[in-house]
């Protein structure tokens, strides 16, 4: 006989109590920043390693962009003084770009302050896949029952006219351009942008070539960059509530 | 052009004996169709590449034609193999090329909806003739068309259907891919060969495991290097892992289309638990970066591999009392059996890989014969279904979730100590050469194909997805079904689009 009750309910509540908790110990987040004290003009060697050209190094500053780190995890690996850390934390996504650029003159990273938006309590959002399946994946993850993400208001819709937001996750190349276009003029104001991933917020790996995937921004404006190739669900949706204006830099 | 792993011979034809050396080929036992690709030569003539693929002895034939220069045009294979259509539509979208003869000469990807009209972006000038996308025209007393996409109402990746239905009976479907189409084979001859794993992996993200090893193994050919043994172990562990999430992904969202939420909920959290497992071994849920020519980027120590075989029992157990749920529960069959059949004889013809090609009588599967990982020394006997409907490929998958298990189990009790990665590899890959990466990832046969120039720079990377041919399996299976079974059709094949596009 085929009991699916008696299994979820031995299944227990899956749902993650704590909001946003950093990753566990074994896994590789983006990179962050753990101290000032490195000389990049003699060292360099996280500059000349990045596979997604997204250090530089000046005589005394090594800067990370964020928004093209693929996140190989080559730099924390390789970094001989501990300068470049695993940065394990979930609550990675800025309002403005150049926000995603740090910096090991300011290790910290604070969240910018919130903007007054018109949404708090729910919101509805509209995915558009351009190109990046990968953070679809974790998109779709974020809706499941561990991480939930309707509990705090966040909907899934099936069609634009109804959302509040767009998140779009890859890089947007030519042929995708036009439809993303439309999707937001499709769209009741208020409305917003979200880009998830790497690919989304600067066309990542495949930026510059013809087909002009060189990321969401481009095309439309974006209120919400979320870090990550892919961002991890959590990452998803705090960038979600910050959003929304539901985080504020207390949290 | 040099290859020395022993699984590749190469041969060269005149563009008008291809066919028929191809056919012939075809017609001894075991072998298929694998590919059919081109590339510029340093000279600037076009030379098309077919691979044929023994799947009892697991070795290849590259056919090499070298086209005329002032006309680059060769007689299609597709009349007699049906399996070469879209990849040769492909070689006039990308290079320019035309397959005379061929029985739907039309555009692809690159479609002049969205592109340039003259725009080759693999041949080194621009020689296209870009027309707009062509739709089939249906017509009888009744039919209508049903436009859905490029965006869906789902999380899901942008294509276009159109459907041509007569009531609420498809007749035919059109579909319409490139929308993710980012330029993928030119950028990897455009970067330095160390760093094209990155862009390699990122053809379909979501087989980051099964895009890695192919590409690791086409570049570890080239190289003439390979990498130690405990390294194969780990590899085919993350392999393994990566169709497991899949598969029993792919068990939630059949579920899900079905409206047995219960099914789609539990499913969802243990494939989370499969990607626990993947972010124990790798760093990260969806194993990015994890294998690279030479080896893996990190070892597992006795601790982490303890805890793997410990998840694999306590996953064991649940499968065995989940998938009943679904496979066994009488409302799911209902919906599943006789639905959206794809008869064996139009897989075979159409070179359907993967659980589609084996639940539709196949019994191909790349690890029973291609070396990857541990395979084929490891490699399960495969699923072998005949109905092709989508029970059948929910079955197959359902019965490769539990070996796969069980590989990852007798992996972990056999592998070896020593080195997870080599320390020094070469700074040059070998000039005038190639390296054909073959895997079965978890949608089925992936293959990465790398030439090399006479400087040892990469001059061309194809890439053959799973999905490829799938697609137009996808098209024949939903023939005289209902548009409300659709979505459950599209599940049970799961394909990548981005894959497709590149
Ligand atoms: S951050 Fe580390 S690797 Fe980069 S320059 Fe400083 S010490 Fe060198
Ligand atoms: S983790 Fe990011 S910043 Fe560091 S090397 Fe990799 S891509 Fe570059």
């Amino acid at each position: 006989m085929n009991f699916p009750l008696l299994s979820i309910i031995r299944n227990g509540i899956a749902t993650q109590k704590q909001a946003f908790p950093n990753l566990p110990d074994e896994a590789e987040g983006l990179p962050g920043f753990s101290k000032t004290d490195c000389n990049p003009g003699e060292c360099g060697k996280c500059a000349a390693l990045c596979p997604a050209k997204a250090i530089s190094c000046d005589q005394n500053e090594v800067k990370i962009d964020r928004g093209l780190c693929i996140g190989c995890s080559i730099c924390f690996k390789s970094c001989p003084s501990g300068v470049i850390i695993n940065d394990r934390s979930t609550t990675t996504a800025v309002f403005k770009r150049e926000d995603l650029i740090i910096s090991n003159k300011t290790p910290v990273i604070t969240p910018a302050k919130p903007l007054k938006m018109p949404f708090r309590k729910s919101l509805h959002v509209r995915e558009v896949s351009t190109g990046d399946n990968i953070t679809d994946f974790e998109a779709v993850a974020a809706s499941n029952p561990v991480f939930d993400m309707a509990r705090y208001g966040i909907q899934v819709t099936a069609s634009p006219r109804f959302a509040d937001a767009l998140l779009v996750t890859g890089p947007v190349g030519k042929a995708m351009q036009e439809p993303l276009r439309r999707c937001r003029e499709a769209m009741a104001e208020p409305a917003i942008v979200i880009a998830a991933g790497t690919s989304a917020i600067s066309g990542g790996l495949f930026a510059g070539g013809y087909a002009e995937a060189n990321g969401v921004d481009s095309i439309l404006p974006v209120s919400c960059y979320i870090p990550g190739d892919p961002p991890h669900p959590w990452s998803i949706i705090y960038g979600i509530l910050l959003a929304m204006g539901r985080i504020s830099k207390a949290d | 052009m040099e290859n020395n792993s022993g699984i590749f011979t190469r041969i060269q034809e005149t563009p008008e004996n291809l066919k028929t050396v191809a056919k012939k080929k075809l017609n001894q036992p075991g072998w298929r169709f694998g590919h059919i690709t081109a590339r510029v030569t340093e000279a600037g003539s076009f030379v098309v590449e077919t691979l044929l693929l023994n799947t009892r002895e697991g070795k290849g034939l590259v056919i090499e034609s070298l086209l005329p220069e002032n006309n680059p045009e060769y007689p299609s294979l597709t009349p007699d193999i049906p399996a070469a259509h879209r990849a040769e539509r492909a070689l006039g979208d990308f290079f320019g090329i035309t397959a005379k003869d061929h029985p739907h000469w039309h555009t692809l990807i690159l479609s002049s909806d969205a592109w340039e009209p003259d725009l080759t972006p693999l041949s080194p000038t621009c020689r296209g003739k870009r027309e707009p996308f062509l739709f089939t025209n249906v017509t009888g007393e009744g039919v209508h068309e049903i436009p859905v996409g490029p965006i869906h109402a789902g999380i899901i990746e942008p294509g276009h259907f159109r459907f041509s239905c007569a009531g609420e009976i498809i007749t035919h479907m059109d579909i319409r891919l490139g929308y993710q189409h980012r330029g993928v084979e030119k950028r990897l001859t455009e970067i330095n060969w160390q760093n094209t794993r990155f862009t390699a992996e990122s053809n379909s993200s979501d087989t980051a495991a099964g895009n890695a090893l192919a590409h690791s193994i086409a570049i570890e050919q080239i190289a003439d290097i390979n990498p130690p043994e405990r390294a194969q172990y780990l590899r085919t562990i993350s392999l393994e892992l990566e169709r497991l999430a899949n598969h029993i992904g792919d068990m939630g969202a059949l579920s899900g289309d079905i409206g047995f939420s219960a099914g789609a909920a539990l499913f969802s959290q243990n494939r989370g638990y499969v990607l626990g497992m993947a972010q124990l071994l790798t760093g990260k849920r969806t194993q990015r970066y994890y294998i690279k020519p030479g080896g893996v980027s990190r070892d597992a120590d006795s601790s982490t591999l303890k805890k793997l075989a410990e998840n694999c029992i306590i996953l064991k157990k649940t499968m065995k009392e989940h998938i009943p749920l679904v496979l066994e529960n009488s409302a799911v069959i209902e919906r599943m059996e006789n639905t959206g059949i794809l008869s064996q004889r139009m897989a075979k013809d159409f070179g359907i890989v993967g659980p589609a090609g084996r639940a539709s009588g196949s019994g191909y599967d790349a690890r029973t014969v291609f070396p990857h990982g541990v395979f084929p020394e490891y490699a399960p006997a495969p699923a072998f279904y005949k109905t092709g409907d989508v029970l059948s490929r929910a079955k197959v998958k359902a019965d490769e979730i539990f070996s796969s298990i069980e590989i990852i189990e007798k992996i972990i009790a056999n592998i070896p100590a020593g080195e997870y990665e080599l320390k020094n590899l070469p700074s040059n890959l070998r000039p005038e050469s190639y390296g054909i990466g073959i895997t079965e990832a978890w949608r089925g046969e992936l293959i990465h194909w790398i030439t090399t120039d006479s400087k040892g720079k990469i001059s061309r990377y194809s890439i053959k997805d799973p999905s490829f041919n799938n697609w137009t399996g996808l098209g024949i299976a939903v023939r005289g079904n209902l548009v409300a079974d659709f979505p459950l059709c599209n599940k049970s094949f799961n394909l990548s689009y981005s894959g497709s596009d590149l």
